[in-house]
C-alpha cells in the first residue's frame, strides 16, 4: 500500500507542465479515437477547386442515384493532390479513380517513359467515341505524350489583354487600335507621367516582369517560341527564343521602362491594380474570375482585347494554365470513372456552369455556340467576352508536353532574370542589344535541360520489362 | 561617472529597448489584426481599416468571419491533429528517454559502453540525412501516411537519451539508489520513485520543448502524411497558400490559431520552457 | 539469494528498460543511415523503383552549378546569422543581465516570443511582410526614409522600392531569423552572464578596469564555452536551413534559385522528382560539412583548454 502512497507523492512532483501535457494526450486520444472514419464510396475523386467541386456536385449526385454508385469528390489542395498522387505513382500507395490535374504538377505525373505513367492512355477511347475531334486540338497538347492523350482537357484558356478603359478612355486614347506591343506602348506614353510626384509612373502600360515564370511563358507562346521539338528534342537555344527575351526583359529595364511587377495574387497587388499602377494585364480566361472575386472595385472599368502581337499580323493570343481529368492506372472501375469523367468534362450544363461561375470556356468545341458566351459582361463594361475568348480559343498556341518543360521554363525565367540584371549592369537597354547575351544566356540554359535529361538512368525498355525494379 | 550621466544612460537603454520590443511585437499586433479584416479591407491599411467609427478607423469592418470560414473548412482536425502528434510524441520521447538515460548512466552490463558511445555518435547526424532512406524504410513498412510513420522515428531521439543520462548523473546519487534497494524496492519502483523525481525539472523541460518542436515540425509531415485528415496545422497551413490565390483572412487566422496554444502553454510554463530551451548548453 | 540473481535480474532490467529506445533507433536511425550508403549509389524514380549508378551520383553534384549555388546560398545564411544575430544576441543579453534594470523579466519575455512560431507560420507571415511596395517591412522604412537613404548610398534607384522575395532573397532571410532567433540566443548568453564570478567582476574594478576592461577580462573569457556552443548549434541549425525558404519562396528556390538552401535541394530531388539516391547523396556531402564543423570546433575547445 505504501508503495502506491509512495508513487503517487512521487508523481505529485512532477512539474505542471507534464500534467498539462498528459492531459492535452488523454484527451486528443479519446478525439482521435472517436472520430468517425469517412463512409467510403465506390469511387474517389480528387479536385483542386473548390469552384469546380460546387458544380460538380449535383451533377455527381444524380448520376449516383440513377446508377446506384457513390463517388466521392474530395477537395484538396494543389500541392496536397501532387503529393498524394506522386506518392501513389513512386509508392504504390492508393490514389483515387479519378484525379483533377493541374497543369503545374502534370509534368511530374509524365516524367519516365510513356510506359510508367501512372494515368491511362484514354487516345483510343476519345477516337472510338468520337470525342477527339470535337475537342479543341490545342488543349490536348499539354496532355499528350508521342501523340497519346492521357487525360480530357478541362479547358481553352486563351489569353487577352484586360486594360483599364477608364483610364484610357478619360485620356482619349483608343487602345484597340493598337495591333503590337511596340504601338501599344507608345500610345500609353502620355499616361506615364509622374503628376503625383513620387518617383515613379502614375501608370505603367503593362503589368509584367522578368521575375514571373508564368507570363515570360506566357509571351514567348504567343511570339512562337518554342522549348522543345513535338517529340520532345530541346531546342531552347534558337534565335526567335532569344529575340523573344530580349523583348520582353527590354520592356522592364532602364529609365524608360514600361513594365511594372505588380503582384498578381496577393491583396497588395490588388490594391494596386484599383489605383491604376499598370494599364494592361496578360488574362486568360479563369483570371477574369479571379478578379471579380479579389479586386470587385474594378467592376466596370476594365476592358478586354486581344494581346498586341510581337510584329504586324502576328499572333494575338496566347494560353496560360490548365487542367485536365486523368484516371489512374490503379483504378479497380475504369468504365464507371470514364463515365464520370464524361460527364463532368463534357456535358453542357458543366460547360455553361463553368462559364457563368469562373469565366472559363469550355475545350468541346460544338459547345461554343451556346448562348451563354453571348451574354455581356457588366466586369468588363459589358463586353461580350466568352464569345472574344472563344473567338481566339483555336488560335492558341501548341504547348510542349515533355516532362522536362518546367524545369526549363524555370530556367527561361532564370535566364530572363540574369538577363535583366545583365542590361541593367552595363546599361544596355535595348532589345536589339540584349539578343547577343540572351543567346549566350539560353544556350546554357539549353545545356542544363540536356544534362538533366541525360541523367535518367531509366532506360524505357527496362522499366518496361520490370528490371528497374533491382531491389 | 556622475549620477546625472548614469541616469541619462539608464534612459537611453530603455529607449533602444522599448523600440526594440516595439519592433518584435508589431507582427503579432499585424497578425491578429489581419486575422480579422476581410478581403477587401486586407490591405487598404496595414494595420486598423479607415472608417467613421471612433479615431477614424473602421471597426465595424472587423468581425471573426475568418475565423469561422476557417472551421466550417474542419481545421479543428488539423488542430487535434497536432496536439496528438505533439503531446504523444512527448510523452513517450520522455519516458522512452528517461528510462534509456537511466540505464546507461547507473546499470552495469556488457555492451552498455558500445551503446552509449553509439547513441553519442548519432547526434553528430544530422536529421536531413535521413529523410531519403526513412521515406524508403516507411514505404518498405507500408507505414506511408499513418500516424505510426510520423510517430515512431520521433520518439526516440538520441538526443533526449544524451541529456537525460547528463542528469542521471548529475542529480542521482549512487548511496541513494542503493538505499533504495535495501529497502526492498524493486528496480521498477528505484526508477518511478527514486529516479524520476530527481530529474524531474528535465522531464519538464524536455516535454515541453519536445511539444513546441513537434508542433512546428514541418518537413516530417509533409513528407509521411498525404491524408488532408491527418495532418496536423503545419502542414495544413502551408496548403492554405493556393498556387493560383490565396485567402488572406483565412491564412492570418489559421496562424494566429496555430500559434495561440503554444502561446498560452508558454506563458503558462514560461520559466520551464526556457531552461528546457537552454538544456542543451550544460555543459556534459 | 545469491548475488548473481540480483544481478542477472538487473540485466534483464536494463535490456527490458532498453528495449523500446534499442528498437527504434536500431530501425529508424541505425538502418536508414546504414541504407543512405546504399541509396546514395543509386539513382531512384520512387522508393519502389532503383537503379545502380556508381559514383554517378556525387560526380553530378560536383558538376551542378545549382548544388554550388545552394551550398554559397546556405553559407551565406550561416555567416550571416553567425555575425548579425549572435552579436545582437549578446549585447542584448549584456542590456539585460543588470539586476537593477527594471522590466527585464518582460523584455525578455518578449524577445525570446518570436521562438515559439513555427517556421511555417514565421514564414507566411514574412512573405507578407516583405511584399514589394506594399509589405510591412517596405512601408516602414518608406516611412523612415531608409529607402531615400539606400537610393543615395548605392546610387541604386531600384532601392526605392526593393525587392526583398525577388532580388534579396538570402537578406530576408536572414533578417526574418534574426526576429526569430535572436531572443533564444539572447537567452543562452543570459545564463552564461549569471555565471560569471561576481568577485572577479569587483577585482577588476579594483584595478581600475573599464566597462571595456571587465568586457574583454572578465567576460568574455567567461561566456566563451556557452559562446562556442551558441555558434556550433547556430552553424549546424543554418546549414540546415529548410522551412523558411521553402515556404516563403513557395516551394521553389526562388528565382535564380537565389533562395535554394542545401536541404531545399535535397527535398527537391528526393520528393519531387522521386530520386532519393540522388537526395541521399546530397544528405552525405551536408553530413560531411556539419561533422567536419563538428571537429574543427573540438579541436578549437581543446586548444583553448591546452593554452588555458
Amino acid at each position: 500500500m505504501h508503495r502506491i502512497t509512495n508513487t503517487i507523492l512521487a508523481l505529485r512532483g512532477l512539474s505542471s507542465g507534464v500534467w498539462v501535457i498528459a492531459t492535452l494526450f488523454v484527451i486528443s486520444l479519446i478525439l482521435v479515437l472517436v472520430r468517425q472514419p469517412e463512409q467510403e464510396g465506390d469511387l474517389q475523386f480528387w479536385v483542386f477547386s473548390p469552384e469546380h467541386a460546387e458544380m460538380y456536385a449535383p451533377l455527381i449526385e444524380e448520376h449516383d442515384a440513377s446508377h446506384g454508385v457513390k463517388l466521392d469528390m474530395t477537395v484538396m489542395s494543389i500541392a496536397a493532390i501532387q503529393s498524394r498522387m506522386m506518392s501513389g505513382f513512386f509508392g504504390g500507395l492508393p490514389t483515387a479513380d479519378l484525379i483533377e490535374v493541374e497543369k503545374a504538377v502534370a509534368p511530374q505525373a509524365f516524367m519516365g517513359p510513356v510506359d510508367a505513367i501512372g494515368f491511362h492512355d484514354l487516345t483510343d477511347l476519345l477516337l472510338e467515341e468520337g470525342l477527339l475531334t470535337q475537342l479543341n486540338e490545342p488543349s490536348l497538347s499539354p496532355w499528350s505524350v508521342d501523340g497519346r492523350v492521357f487525360g480530357l482537357p478541362h479547358d481553352v484558356h486563351p489569353v487577352m489583354l484586360a486594360y483599364r478603359a477608364d483610364i484610357t478612355e478619360a485620356a482619349g486614347i483608343d487602345l484597340t487600335l493598337a495591333e503590337t506591343w511596340e504601338e501599344y506602348f507608345r500610345m500609353l506614353r502620355p499616361l506615364m507621367e509622374d503628376k503625383d510626384n513620387d518617383a515613379r509612373p502614375d501608370h505603367t502600360p503593362l503589368s509584367f516582369w522578368y521575375t514571373n515564370q508564368d507570363l515570360i511563358e506566357t509571351l514567348m507562346l504567343q511570339g512562337d517560341g518554342q522549348l522543345f521539338t513535338p517529340s520532345g528534342q530541346p531546342v531552347i537555344a534558337n534565335e526567335r527564343n532569344a529575340f523573344l527575351l530580349a523583348t520582353i526583359v527590354s520592356w522592364c529595364v532602364g529609365p524608360d521602362r514600361v513594365a511594372i511587377d505588380i503582384n498578381e495574387w496577393s491583396a497588395s497587388g490588388h490594391q494596386e491594380k484599383v489605383d491604376g499602377l499598370a494599364i494592361g494585364y496578360i488574362a486568360p480566361d479563369w483570371m477574369c474570375s479571379i478578379w471579380k472575386m479579389h479586386v470587385p472595385g474594378l467592376e466596370g472599368k476594365l476592358k478586354l482585347m486581344p494581346l498586341p502581337a510581337f510584329e504586324p499580323g502576328g499572333r494575338r493570343t496566347s494560353v496560360r494554365g490548365g487542367t485536365m481529368l486523368g484516371i489512374p492506372k490503379t483504378t479497380q472501375q475504369f468504365d464507371r470513372a470514364w463515365d464520370y469523367a464524361k460527364l463532368l468534362y463534357t456535358s453542357p450544363e458543366v460547360a455553361r456552369q463553368l462559364y457563368r461561375e469562373v469565366d472559363i470556356i469550355s475545350p468541346v468545341r460544338s459547345l461554343w455556340d451556346d448562348p451563354v458566351y453571348n451574354e455581356p459582361d457588366p466586369y468588363f463594361m459589358n463586353q461580350r467576352k466568352g464569345r472574344m475568348y472563344i473567338e481566339l480559343a483555336p488560335g492558341i498556341p501548341l504547348r510542349p508536353s515533355s516532362p522536362y518543360n518546367k524545369q526549363a521554363a524555370i530556367d527561361v525565367r532564370d535566364a530572363a532574370l540574369n538577363l535583366a540584371e545583365y542590361a541593367n549592369r552595363n546599361s544596355v537597354y535595348n532589345a536589339e542589344d540584349l539578343i547577343p547575351e540572351a543567346i549566350r544566356l539560353l544556350d546554357r540554359v539549353q545545356a542544363r535541360v540536356e544534362q538533366r535529361m541525360s541523367r535518367n538512368a531509366f532506360a524505357a525498355e527496362d522499366l518496361a520489362a520490370g528490371d528497374g525494379e533491382a531491389q | 561617472m556622475s549620477a546625472g550621466q548614469r541616469k541619462i544612460n539608464k534612459w537611453i537603454l530603455h529607449a533602444i529597448l522599448v523600440l526594440l520590443a516595439i519592433v518584435t511585437l508589431v507582427p503579432y499586433v499585424w497578425l491578429i489584426i489581419a486575422s480579422l479584416k476581410g478581403q477587401d479591407d486586407f490591405f487598404s491599411a496595414i494595420f486598423l481599416p479607415p472608417g467613421d467609427g471612433a479615431f477614424g478607423i473602421g471597426w465595424d469592418k472587423l468581425s471573426l468571419d475568418n475565423y469561422r470560414a476557417l472551421f466550417d473548412l474542419g481545421f479543428e482536425v488539423n488542430l487535434i491533429n497536432s496536439v496528438f502528434y505533439s503531446a504523444t510524441t512527448a510523452l513517450f520521447a520522455t519516458l522512452i528517454c528517461a528510462a534509456t538515460g537511466f540505464v546507461l548512466a547507473k546499470h552495469q552490463f556488457r555492451g552498455r559502453n558500445l551503446i552509449t558511445l553509439v547513441v553519442l555518435g548519432a547526434l553528430i547526424v544530422p536529421p536531413t540525412l535521413l529523410l531519403a532512406p526513412g521515406y524508403e524504410l516507411l514505404y518498405d513498412l507500408n507505414l506511408l501516411d499513418t500516424s505510426w510513420g510520423l510517430l515512431l522515428p520521433l520518439i526516440a531521439p538520441a538526443f533526449g537519451v544524451f541529456l537525460f543520462r547528463q542528469a542521471v548523473i548529475q542529480s542521482v546519487p549512487d548511496e541513494l539508489l542503493e538505499a533504495a534497494r535495501i529497502d526492498g524496492c524493486s528496480e521498477w519502483s528505484v526508477f518511478f520513485i527514486v529516479v524520476l523525481p530527481l530529474v524531474r525539472p528535465m522531464i519538464g523541460a524536455f516535454m515541453l520543448i519536445t511539444f513546441l518542436g513537434m508542433w512546428n515540425n514541418f518537413i516530417s509531415p509533409q513528407i509521411v502524411l498525404q491524408t488532408a485528415d491527418k495532418q496536423p496545422l503545419s502542414v495544413a497551413i502551408a496548403q492554405l497558400r493556393g498556387v493560383y490565390k490565396t485567402d488572406y483572412g483565412l491564412l492570418t487566422a489559421a496562424t494566429v490559431v496555430s500559434v495561440l496554444p503554444v502561446a498560452a502553454l508558454f506563458l503558462f510554463l514560461q520559466k520551464q520552457f526556457i531552461s528546457g530551451l537552454t538544456s542543451g548548453a550544460v555543459k556534459g | 539469494m545469491s548475488t548473481g540473481g540480483v544481478d542477472s535480474r538487473r540485466v534483464v532490467f536494463s535490456w527490458v528498460m532498453l528495449a523500446p529506445f534499442l528498437v527504434l533507433f536500431l530501425v529508424f536511425v541505425v538502418y536508414p543511415l546504414i541504407q543512405s550508403a546504399f541509396l546514395a549509389a543509386n539513382q531512384t524514380f520512387g522508393p519502389g523503383t532503383r537503379t545502380f549508378v556508381g559514383t554517378k551520383n556525387f560526380e553530378l553534384l560536383i558538376s551542378d552549378p545549382v548544388f554550388w549555388k545552394a551550398i554559397r546560398n546556405t553559407f551565406i545564411y550561416a555567416l550571416g546569422s553567425l555575425f548579425v544575430q549572435l552579436p545582437i544576441a549578446f549585447l542584448l543579453a549584456l542590456a539585460l543581465n543588470s539586476p537593477k534594470l527594471r522590466g527585464r523579466g518582460i523584455y525578455r519575455l518578449i524577445f525570446f516570443s518570436p521562438q515559439l512560431m513555427g517556421l511555417v507560420f514565421v514564414s507566411i507571415l514574412g512573405a507578407l511582410a516583405f511584399e514589394k511596395r506594399a509589405g510591412l517591412i517596405n512601408q516602414a522604412l518608406d516611412a523612415a526614409g531608409i529607402n531615400d537613404l539606400l537610393v543615395w548610398v548605392t546610387g541604386n534607384d531600384a532601392w526605392l522600392e526593393p525587392d526583398w522575395l525577388q532580388q534579396h532573397v538570402m537578406a530576408t532571410l536572414i533578417l526574418i531569423s534574426l526576429w526569430l532567433y535572436v531572443g533564444f540566443n539572447m537567452i543562452y548568453f543570459l545564463a552564461a552572464l549569471q555565471s560569471v564570478d561576481k568577485s572577479l567582476l569587483e577585482a577588476a574594478e579594483i584595478d581600475g578596469a573599464g566597462p571595456w576592461g571587465k568586457l574583454r577580462h572578465v567576460i568574455f573569457p567567461s561566456v566563451k564555452p556557452v559562446a562556442t556552443f551558441v555558434i556550433l548549434l547556430s552553424m549546424i541549425g543554418s546549414l540546415q536551413l529548410f522551412e523558411l525558404p521553402y515556404i516563403l519562396l513557395e516551394s521553389s528556390g526562388g528565382p535564380d534559385n537565389k533562395g535554394l538552401t542545401i536541404v531545399m535541394y535535397l527535398y527537391q530531388n528526393g520528393f519531387d522528382l522521386g530520386d532519393l539516391g540522388f537526395a541521399s547523396a546530397i544528405g552525405w556531402v551536408l553530413a560531411l560539412i556539419l561533422i567536419g564543423l563538428a571537429l574543427v570546433q573540438v579541436k578549437l575547445t581543446r586548444a583553448q583548454e591546452v593554452n588555458a
